[in-house]
């Protein structure tokens, strides 16, 4: 069984291999692949009947009852026939069908037995996740096959239409399928559910239905029908294979598999009463008017699966044996059918019935499958049709309950039009017309009349021996629920359904003849809802529903975005707040009352902030809440923290002011000014809420903090006495290791953001600059302070003693400021001697390579404040990155150390030695990791001055403009305030 | 075999620092870069072995005992994470590289693209491996640092604009992360995850909920859950294809593992199962409906990545073994999909000029093994059996179904709905770009093999989930039941009762 899926499948790899090896021959070794399983079932015939068909059973996902279990009975021998059978002899079909320099023949192939796999796993499977596998493989192939034909604009709606129409019964079978496995007693093993189904319930009548949808969509049924005309824009092999004897066919077997254990259902038997009732008059109606040959016998098609889900959906055991007759029946006769189009169409170059003409004389071989296979269908002995139908009426007449009765009425009704199409179809293809001359035909090779032959005369001869289809069918009838079992006989005697047959005949033959009238009644009525439109419309109103609603979530603009956020979290928070019945307990107002005194500074400066409109000023308001901050902690003792944050305030105030220096002075407040009410509400509600959370939640408390450990701890494992530091390093050294990574990333990226395309491989240097193209922001006209210095014509080095800073002659001499040379040129190496203090000093005073890092970097700004982006060249002349990579190397690479000797990531070790009259040295190994902070730090400062300052400098003097100088430009220049991130913040609109 | 759980996190830093030393050199920064990612993936396959033969692996940082220290914790949800991000990780980098020898390294900042990348794998790996939650914090920094760089790279005003609204969605997420961190904190004294597990369960229910929303809306913003999910279409699809790629494969599914952890180590008594399967149902079909609404390839897939976030959010949300098991073997799935998807997509983008599906077409004509990269991993996305998506699926709704409620039934008939619309959105996505005529020439050329090659690992991996899916769920299954047990992970971490295996508290001792 499985070698079988994995032949398809080794076939399907191999097929575009194959075609271009033999061109459209190639079909010829394919067609093997199908037959072999259509072999395997033959040959196992015996052994099906008895009951004893092979089986397997190998695990897949046991955690979802996922398991390939396959068996052959009755219903998957008489399936797998089918399926392999049809399909090795439409593939040889195609040998001669499609022209021998057609394209994509590969791909047709590959997908084509990769379906025929597909569809044999389908049939065989005794599991229903497993059935769902395969069925919807079986839909993803017939997307594929429909769409052959790509350029073509029909084939690809009728494609997209078929995958998303049987995609839903699809799903809808699963949810079936996946109730009734986790119903009570219910099961994912088929035979199980048939032989005990779950108790009953709204869930298992809910089950039934939509496992019937499925069936009822895949099988084309009312309200579904409309897909399978739309397919038939695959080329005819495909129509032929997928749509008349297979992938259609997987409904009706799915209704066949289940009727044994649900057909007694009512909801079960009505829903196949209304929809296959409706489907076997609907489609033989519809078939009445088509022109073209192949959508004649799309419709009839139809309504010829209405015809079998109403036999084998049937309770009844005899129903049932004659539904299965047809299923066989209908396969061989609609094949042929389909093929001898085919032929036709490929002959005659149309399949309009009213061009054709004559064709029975030019094509006598397409003309006796042709008439034999119509005889079949419309049910005229001895065919094997007219053994189903004459079964199936025998068997509906001796029932007599009113649902019986009712299906007898639309079995009768239905036959009547399907002998009236039959006919139709016959005459419109064959015979010759008034008034249209014969068509002229083309010679078609002989192998193209095979297979419609093959399959037309095996019809007959099905037909001329029903006792052998009773005797292999009858076992599976049996399993049905109720009734006499019903037998398979071309003669039944004079009865009520023998008088039904001849009402049939004569009734369609009165209809077929008043074809023209029908024609055109069709033509002017129109009967109910056209379900192809309303498919169509449902999917404009998809659409457009989905556009409507989007523009509605994804307004593509970021304040409604962060105020959908805030207020979420706000409604959430509050709500479980209320619903936890959240208290604000006792409070205790301050430790010392300077502390309510900062932390109105801090509020009033956060207010003004927000109603800054000058970005200098909101910078430097900022500046001031992170200053309260920095005098909060210092207020808590916390000496390292408080240095730390006044670092950080300092550098991020000289950062902000470098970047303001290439921003409009204020900001755009023109998109906003609507809004601001609200997001101020909104603002003060989020302010409030976490400012009552933070009253609360720290009340809850029952437990010690672990930060009462940390004393201890620190001293006696870390070797240090300063907490904070001991954490940075040593205890939390994990978190320092991911920050410093942090830290470098964001220098890169500022640096990569503001050098764009080349990130600039060298350091400027004093000596590379070209004094002939001017010092650096030259362009500005000097201002009165410039006058007091000395021009840049005078000679430069003249003085030694002038010389404060080493690059400062690259800058505009009114741009020069002797005091702050001096300054810098006194207080640069103190500041970097004391970092160093810093870092060393760091395990057990305050300090650390976090604190030394930045003063350093500090130190580098002054220069490049002081001297211009030469000076910074030549006081760092190193850069960024290898200061960044390397420190971060150092740290991450002095933490995996350890590993090597057998330790733990990032362990220290203390190292204690004598320097002989320097004194003893307490050498800690976390040193090695505060280094690496240390260069991260010093790094990121110096590419943030390489990038936002030194670069933007460039950049503005290649663009001519002047510095840029934040402090005197004037509120008007908002007007071509066009920033990125404005337009971000100004939001587009729904996209 | 606990050395082996820092390495993914240490490894990638130490290259990170190597790589940015030697940026002039970027194919020693390539070399660099290949085979750091190629360690984490042999440590990653490593600690699946191990952790599935000799339960959470535990490193105590430093010798710094739990809870004092920090401590990363390997167990088999992080390890399978770890996995499969690294598997992606390596693929998308495979195929960043050949992109760049492909088009040259002129025009692009590649000198910070590998340190950037290399640090966004370690914070990755960092997330998953976390037993501390502050430590948690910067996992996510990490990887959100690096991921704000990568995303503006070559600093297009596109790319600025869509940079700064995830630039700042990401930031008040991260605040509320670090707020709610901090009341938790308050609330119990300790950050370590195992520690907390018992603590949260001694303080005031009431108090114990309004913390379980903080920290499940900081999460919630990163993993793209609806309402809080618009964010993420605005700003995914203007980075470079390698970049989306791998920022859709796995930045939402670290805050999909935060929530799965947090639902299932801190806050377990399920309070807010109820909320979070309404939040999975309208992710689902609001995700998916703007999936329908788009003609931009990446934003269809976009839409189509915050609309499955869903079907995981609805495993964590039925809090019953199956479901977690199945949403963890669907985080596994969709890593992998949707990375593949995004490569594909920017293969596309070379073939075709444009991801736009108005003006793309023919690609199926003259792009075949373009088009079944495309067809495979599309179908798998839309739930198409045997492929590992159907597999996650079906597994969801098993467990919905088993759960039963109305509002479970109502989000298994959503999460089916949401699979025919994924379905219709890929196929007419499909229908545009393959089949139909081009209304103008393709104007690109020919894809390089070697990008095509990680593309079609990854498209692979999703058949191959089928193959092995027996196994895997039995994995995703013993994951999912030391989850529900949280004991394997306490006792893990907290072996001497309330303090971790590591020697400072021993020092302690002695000198005390």
């Amino acid at each position: 069984m499985l070698q079988l899926l994995a032949l398809h499948l080794l076939a399907a790899v191999a097929a575009p291999a194959i075609m271009r090896r033999f061109g459209r021959k190639g079909f010829l070794p394919l067609a093997l692949v199908p037959g072999s399983a259509a072999v395997w079932a033959v040959v196992n015939t015996g052994a099906v009947v008895d009951g004893r068909g092979p089986t397997l059973d190998v695990s897949w996902i046991p955690a979802l009852d996922m398991s390939l279990s396959f068996r052959l009975d009755v219903l998957s021998w008489l399936m797998v026939i089918l399926v392999g059978g049809v399909g090795a002899i439409v593939l040889g079909y195609c040998a001669w069908y499609f022209a021998s320099g057609a394209k994509f023949l590969g791909r047709f192939a590959g997908v084509f037995v990769a379906f025929a796999g597909a569809m044999l796993g389908l049939v065989t499977t005794d599991n229903t996740l497993v059935l769902y596998v395969f069925w919807e493989l079986t839909t993803v192939f017939s997307y594929l096959l429909i769409g052959h034909y790509f350029d073509r604009k029909g084939a690809r709606r009728a494609a997209m239409q078929a995958i998303i129409v049987t995609t839903l019964g699809g799903l809808a079978m699963l949810f079936g399928f996946l109730i009734l496995g986790e119903a009570e007693g219910g099961s994912y093993t088929i035979s199980e559910l048939i032989a005990a189904p779950p108790a009953g319930g709204g869930l298992v009548t809910a089950a039934i239905v939509l496992v019937l949808v499925g069936a009822i969509s895949k099988s084309a049924l009312v309200p579904f029908h409309f897909w399978l005309p739309g397919a038939m824009a695959a080329p005819t092999p495909v129509s032929a294979y997928l749509h008349a004897a297979a992938m259609v066919k997987a409904g009706v077997y799915l209704v066949a598999r289940f009727a044994p254990g649900f057909a007694e259902t009512p909801v079960w038997q009505w829903m196949i009463l209304l929809t296959g009732g409706a489907t076997m008059i609907l489609g033989g109606y519809r078939a009445l008017r088509q022109h073209d040959l192949k959508l004649l016998l799309a419709f009839g098609t139809v309504s010829q699966l209405g015809f079998l889900i109403l036999l084998v959906g049937q309770a009844d055991r005899a129903v049932a044996l004659a539904g299965l007759a047809l299923i066989g029946a209908h396969a061989m006769f609609k094949a042929a059918l389909f093929l001898t189009v085919g032929v036709i169409d490929a002959a005659a170059g149309t399949r309009d019935l009213r061009q054709l003409s004559g064709l029975a004389k030019h094509l006598p071989w397409a003309t006796v499958p042709g008439v034999l296979a119509a005889f079949s269908m419309v049910g005229l002995p001895p065919f094997a049709g007219y053994v189903g139908k004459e079964a199936a009426l025998e068997a509906l007449v001796h029932l007599d309950d009113p649902m019986s009765v009712a299906v007898l009425v639309v079995v009768v009704i239905g036959s009547i039009l399907t002998f009236a199409y039959g006919m139709r179809f016959l005459w419109g293809a064959f015979a010759r017309k008034k008034g249209v001359p014969d068509t002229s035909v083309d010679k078609e090779a002989t192998g193209l009349y095979v297979a419609p032959n093959v399959l037309a005369f095996a019809g007959l001869f099905a037909g001329l021996f029903p006792v052998a289809g009773e005797t292999l069918l009858a076992p599976y009838a049996d399993t049905y629920p109720q009734g006499e079992p019903g037998h398979l006989t071309l003669w039944g005697g004079f009865g009520i359904p023998l008088l039904l047959t001849g009402v049939i005949i004569v009734a369609g033959l009165l209809l077929m003849l008043g074809r023209t009238a029908i024609e055109r009644a069709q033509e002017l009525v129109s009967v109910g809802p056209d379900a192809d439109r309303t498919y169509r419309g449902t999917m404009r109103r998809l659409d457009s529903i989905s556009v409507a609603v989007t523009s509605i979530t994804q307004r593509g603009s970021l304040p409604v975005y962060l105020g959908l956020i805030l207020l979420t979290t706000v409604v959430m928070i509050w709500t479980s707040a209320y619903a936890g019945g959240l208290r604000i307990g006792a409070l205790k107002p301050w430790d010392y009352p300077v502390q309510a005194g900062v932390a109105v500074v801090i509020a009033v400066a956060a207010f003004l902030t927000a109603r800054a409109r000058r970005r200098l000023k909101a910078v430097v308001l900022l500046g001031i809440t992170g200053y309260g901050v920095v005098l909060l902690f210092a207020l808590q003792g916390a000496p390292d923290l408080a240095l730390t944050q006044a670092l950080v305030e300092t550098i991020t105030l000289v950062v902000f002011i470098l970047v303001l220096r290439r921003l409009p002075a204020y900001f755009s407040n023109r998109p906003l000014k609507a809004s601001r009410w609200w997001r101020a509400i909104l603002a003060t509600i989020v302010g409030v809420t976490v400012t009552f959370v933070a009253l609360v939640i720290p009340n809850a408390r029952v437990t010690d903090t672990i930060a009462e450990l940390f004393p201890e701890e620190a001293y006696n494992f870390g070797y240090g006495r300063n907490i904070v530091n001991v954490t940075l390093v040593d205890i939390r050294a994990w978190d320092t290791m991911g920050e410093i990574s942090v830290l470098l990333v964001a220098a890169t990226g500022v640096a990569s953001l503001v050098f764009l395309r080349a990130r600039a491989g060298r350091v400027e240097r004093i000596r590379d600059h070209d004094m002939d193209r001017g010092s650096v922001w030259a362009s500005d006209s000097p201002g009165d302070d410039a006058l007091v210095r000395r021009s840049r014509t005078q000679p430069v080095r003249s003085t030694r003693n002038r010389r404060w800073i080493s690059a400062g002659v690259a800058l505009a001499p009114h741009r020069r400021s002797v005091i702050f040379e001096v300054a810098t040129r006194l207080i640069f190496h103190t500041m970097l001697v004391f970092a160093v203090y810093l870092l060393f000093a760091g395990h057990n005073s305050p300090g650390g390579g976090f604190v030394a890092g930045l003063v350093a970097g500090i130190a580098l700004t002054v220069r490049y404040l002081a001297g211009g982006r030469y000076e910074l060249g030549e006081a760092a002349p190193v850069l960024p990155g290898l200061l960044l990579g390397s420190g971060l190397f150092l740290s991450a690479g002095a933490g995996a150390v350890p590993l090597a000797f057998g330790g733990v990531v990032l362990q220290s070790a203390v190292i204690d030695f004598h320097l002989g009259y320097l004194g003893d040295v307490h050498l800690v190994t976390t040193l090695f990791f505060d280094i690496g902070v240390f260069l991260v730090v010093v790094g990121l400062m110096l590419d943030i001055l390489r990038s936002l300052g030194a670069e933007v400098d460039r950049q503005g003097e290649a663009e001519g403009r002047a510095a840029p100088d934040v402090a005197h430009d004037s509120p008007r220049s908002t007007a071509d305030d066009a920033q990125p991130l404005e337009d971000a913040l100004a939001g587009g609109g729904p996209r | 075999m606990t050395w082996l759980v820092p390495l993914p996190v240490v490894v990638p830093l130490i290259a990170a620092g190597l790589a940015l030393a030697m940026s002039r050199r970027p194919r020693v920064q390539g070399a660099i870069s290949v085979a750091a990612l190629s360690i984490v993936l042999a440590v990653a396959i490593g600690l699946i072995f191990v952790t599935h033969t000799q339960g959470p692996q535990v490193v105590n940082v430093g010798g710094w005992s739990a809870p004092v220290g920090i401590a990363l914790v390997g167990d088999r949800l992080s390890a399978l994470m770890l996995l499969v991000s690294a598997i992606v990780l390596l693929c998308v980098l495979l195929y960043s590289l050949a992109q760049g020898i492909a088009d040259g390294n002129e025009g692009a900042p590649v000198a910070i693209y590998h340190p950037t990348y290399l640090v966004l794998s370690a914070g990755v790996a960092n997330a998953f491996l976390s037993g501390d939650l502050f430590n948690l914090y910067v996992g996510f920094e990490i990887l959100l640092a690096a991921s704000f760089v990568l995303l503006t790279l070559g600093g297009t005003g596109e790319r600025i604009r869509a940079g700064s609204i995830y630039v700042i969605v990401s930031l008040l997420s991260s605040v509320l992360f670090l707020i709610s961190i901090a009341m938790i904190y308050a609330a119990t004294g300790t950050l370590n995850l195992a520690q907390l597990s018992e603590r949260l369960l001694e303080i005031d229910p009431g108090v114990r909920l309004v913390l379980q929303v903080m920290l499940l809306m900081g999460f919630a913003i990163k993993a793209a859950v609806f309402p809080l999910s618009a964010w993420l279409p605005d700003s995914y699809p203007t980075a470079p294809a390698p970049v989306t790629a791998v920022f859709a494969g796995l930045l939402t599914k670290v805050g999909v593992y935060a929530i799965i952890r947090m639902q299932t180590l801190l806050f377990t008594d399920g309070a807010l199962d109820t909320v979070l399967m309404w939040a999975a149902l309208l992710t689902m079909l609001v995700g998916i409906i703007g999936a329908v609404a788009q003609d931009d390839i990446k934003r269809l897939l976009s839409f189509t990545l915050v609309s499955h976030i869903g079907y995981m959010i609805f495993g964590i949300s039925l809090a019953n073994q199956t479901g977690l098991s199945s949403a963890i073997f669907y985080v596994a799935h969709h890593i992998t999909v949707q990375t593949a998807l995004f490569l594909v997509a920017g293969l596309i983008e070379r073939r075709g000029g444009t991801t736009s599906l108005e003006k793309l077409g023919s690609l199926g004509k003259f792009a075949p093994a373009l088009a079944i990269l495309f067809f495979v991993p599309a179908m798998n996305l839309a739930g198409i059996p045997p492929m590992s998506g159907f597999l996650g699926k079906v597994g969801l709704l098993q467990a919905g179904l088993e759960l039963g409620s109305p509002l479970a039934l109502a989000t298994v008939a959503g999460g089916l709905l949401t699979s025919l619309l994924t379905l219709y959105a890929v196929v007419k996505a499909w229908n545009k770009a393959f089949w139909q005529d081009a209304p103008e020439k393709l104007p690109g050329d020919s894809t390089p093999r070697s990008m095509f090659g990680p593309a079609a690992v990854l498209a692979a991996l999703g058949v191959l989930f089928a193959v092995v899916g027996g196994p895997l769920y039995h994995y995703t299954d013993a994951a999912a039941r030391d989850l529900q047990a949280q004991t394997p992970y306490v006792d893990a971490v907290l072996v001497h009762g309330d303090r971790g295996e590591g020697d400072s508290d021993a020092a302690g001792g002695d000198d005390g």
